[in-house]
């Protein structure tokens, strides 16, 4: 685990103090609210509907047992005492007072936390794999490459004030984790036929009302070179990404409008033209960064644990172990995911009991380890197999053990209308609605791997471009309706949805969620997944099934 | 005919939560809040409280619809504004339950006025 040092803490404390001045300057009046605004959004400080919103960085998702149970104080004390995990790996508090946020955030960084790069037109807080340094496939721990751009793009004078935020992901697995391809840069680390690192560059991903999978402007960009080629792309997009209309401000617009050939033969002039050494990273820094996340005293164990094997003769742990546990790269343990999806819960949200719980479970079972993932649920990423049994019991007795990661009611939402100034309508309900529909834990198996994704609006913090069903609230004379798209993927295969028809109200969204599944099962092929079907018959099974009257195109 | 309705809203500065001008200044209850028939009035008391710098933000009015009687917001995002979260009933100012509180969960949609308005406290 990272941890800072004397440079970062005073950093953060600086920071601090700042905003601690610009908030007392703008309750005592010397600041207007258009001069505070800004401010307060580059400390992570949103104001919604019903009150000002914290959003606190977890940068690549990575927290301790000891940051978990510093989320939960600052639940319990400063706000209703529940947080909400978000798409990207960060945890939003939606009752904090402006007049006590410069103390939440003074509390949060005696834990290493703070709510820098979660607003504002910066290079925000990077995207990287829940999995890292347990996932056996990865060429590479992605959280150092993480770090490295983490420690470059903080403060960067040069990239503070871009034409529009700016979100990048990085992976090293050929199973995507981290829906790079809907990231302004995503970055695919692998190793070529000589065994050298180097990053695939994707660029001009994105959600938002124009939606676009990056393109692949280099396969192999070598690794050393990461922050000078970076820093090309951005300075190109500095220069020519629009200022002028908000909504063609992000890099996404730039690529698509020059092309990704005459994009990227732009940032090679330019990253030829520079001072690359300058620029670079220094092995040595590196290797530094990359001593200071430590080393996991993994044990060596029999790849088989009896006691795991045994407790699936209850069938609650067996239906766990089938869905939540994946293998990891040492023999003996185990990747658990924990889901914040119970039936009929709010996805994402988590109490500041349960956050307590995890932590301990964290201590006890994972080496003291949590990750966030993008799916709005929770990893302990290094568990004993051993240990399983008695993680399950505890997670159950939580309210955390729910047995359905990507499974149909495994959605992500965004926060809404309920809590979104921004929203044309609401988004957890209709979760709750569909979770309930899909309750039975065996029919949710039967169907297997199905990504629903909702927003409440077009700016798409929900993914619902890339829902294998996407799901999304628009306002239609006063009233919440809801379109439904198919076919998106935010994965490897990433894809964008297509529109299936006119928009539903919002009682009728779960009861076409059902037809949909009803529709895949009946002419699904062995193995296929709701989008393999999709993408092998196309929309017609699945209009006919929602619109059953609707006259064929 | 039904006539044109509004409610001053904003948020507190310090504390962010959703108030309501009331005949006793800004009020933490959309219950209390005055509700103005005349547009010049409604004007004016919006730009005092785009002046009262110092304890709100974002002050805006609203168009509420008098439904059997009752003041009802005419969008369902103020009405959601005025109760709190839906999925959170213990949250936010319907936790106080009533009369209104009950009228505004009821409302479905763009709210249209029924008749006039039964209550009071106009200006
Ligand atoms: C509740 C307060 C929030 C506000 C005001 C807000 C605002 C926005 C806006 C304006 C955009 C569009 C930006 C653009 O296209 O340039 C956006 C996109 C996005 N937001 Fe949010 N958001 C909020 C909450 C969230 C939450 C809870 C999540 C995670 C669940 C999230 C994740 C994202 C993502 C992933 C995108 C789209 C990806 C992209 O194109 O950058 N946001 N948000
Ligand atoms: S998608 Fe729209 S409604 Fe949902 S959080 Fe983002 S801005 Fe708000």
């Amino acid at each position: 685990m990272f941890h800072y040092d004397a440079i970062d803490t005073a950093m953060v404390a600086d920071r601090n103090a700042e905003f601690r001045d610009q908030v007392q300057r703008r309750l005592s009046g010397d600041l207007t609210e258009d001069q505070f605004k800004p401010l307060r959004l580059m400390n992570g400080l949103y104001l919604q509907l019903h009150s000002y919103m914290l959003r606190v960085a977890i940068p690549y998702g990575a927290l301790t047992s000891a940051k978990m149970r510093a989320l939960a104080h600052v639940a319990r004390r400063w706000d209703k005492g529940y947080g909400h995990f978000t798409t990207r790996q960060n945890v939003q508090f939606h009752w904090i007072r402006l007049s006590d946020t410069p103390d939440v955030l003074d509390y949060l960084a005696t834990a290493e936390l703070h709510a820098i790069q979660t607003s504002g037109n910066c290079i925000r807080n990077t995207t990287s794999d829940p999995f890292a340094g347990a996932a056996a496939e990865e060429v590479d721990d992605p959280r150092v490459w993480s770090e490295v751009i983490r420690q470059w793009s903080t403060f960067h004078p040069e990239f503070t004030y871009l034409p529009r935020k700016f979100k990048i992901a990085v992976t090293a697995s050929p199973q995507d984790r981290t829906a790079a391809r809907a990231h302004d840069i995503g970055l695919v680390l692998r190793r070529n036929r000589d065994g050298r690192l180097g990053f695939e560059v994707i660029v001009g991903g994105g959600m938002g009302r124009t939606p676009y999978i990056g393109s692949t402007i280099r396969e192999h960009l070598p690794a050393e070179h990461l922050l000078s080629y970076l820093t090309a792309i951005l300075r190109v997009y500095n220069r020519f990404g629009r200022r002028d209309n908000l909504y063609k401000a992000r890099i996404k617009i730039l690529v698509a409008s020059l092309g990704a050939a005459e994009f990227a033969s732009q940032v090679d002039a330019e990253w030829d033209a520079m001072d690359r050494p300058r620029l670079d990273l220094p092995d040595i820094e590196l290797a530094r960064i990359r001593a200071s996340f430590g080393l996991v005293p993994f044990r060596t164990m029999p790849p088989r644990s009896e006691r795991f094997e045994a407790a699936r003769s209850d069938p609650a742990f067996a239906r766990f172990a089938r869905n939540n546990v994946v293998p990891h790269k040492i023999p003996g343990y185990g990747i658990v995911q924990v889901s914040l999806k119970g039936i009929g819960e709010v996805p994402g949200d988590c109490s500041a009991d349960q956050m307590e719980v995890l932590a301990d479970l964290a201590e006890r079972h994972g080496h003291g380890e949590i990750r966030v993932t993008h799916e709005q649920n929770l990893v302990l990423p290094h568990v004993p197999l051993d240990e399983v049994p008695a993680l399950h019991a505890g997670l159950a007795a939580a309210g955390l053990a729910t047995p359905n990661i990507n499974l149909v009611s495994d959605m992500i939402a965004c926060p809404g209308l309920d809590y979104c100034a921004l929203a044309n309508a609401r988004a957890i309900p209709v979760a709750q609605a569909i979770s309930r529909t899909f309750a039975d834990p065996a029919r949710a198996e039967r169907i297997g791997e199905l990504k629903i994704k909702i927003s409440g609006c077009i700016n798409a913090c929900g993914h619902h471009h890339v829902g294998h069903i996407g799901i999304l609230g628009v306002d239609k004379k006063g009233e919440e309706f809801y379109q439904l798209t198919l076919g998106g993927s935010g994965a490897e295969d990433a894809a964008i949805g297509h529109v299936l028809g006119p928009a539903l109200g919002a009682d009728k969204v779960a009861d076409a969620i059902d037809k949909l599944v009803e529709a895949y099962l009946a002419i699904r092929q062995p193995d296929e997944r709701f989008l393999d079907t999709y993408r092998r018959t196309g929309v017609g099974p699945f209009k006919a099934a929602v619109y059953p009257d609707a006259h064929q195109a | 005919m039904s006539e044109a309705l509004k409610v001053l809203t904003a948020n507190d500065l310090a504390g962010g939560q959703v108030v309501f001008l009331s005949e006793a200044g800004w009020s933490d209850r959309y219950a209390d809040a005055v509700i103005f028939d005349d547009a010049a009035a409604a004007d004016a008391a919006l730009e005092a409280a785009r002046a009262a710098t110092l304890t709100l933000a974002d002050p805006y009015l609203i168009d509420v619809a008098a439904v059997d009687g009752l003041p009802v917001p005419t969008s369902y995002r103020e009405r959601i504004r005025a109760l709190g979260p839906t999925i959170h009933p213990d949250m936010g100012p319907q936790a106080d339950g009533g009369v209104l509180v009950h009228a505004l969960q009821q409302a479905r949609g763009a709210a249209r006025s029924s008749g006039r308005l039964g209550l009071i406290r106009r200006k």
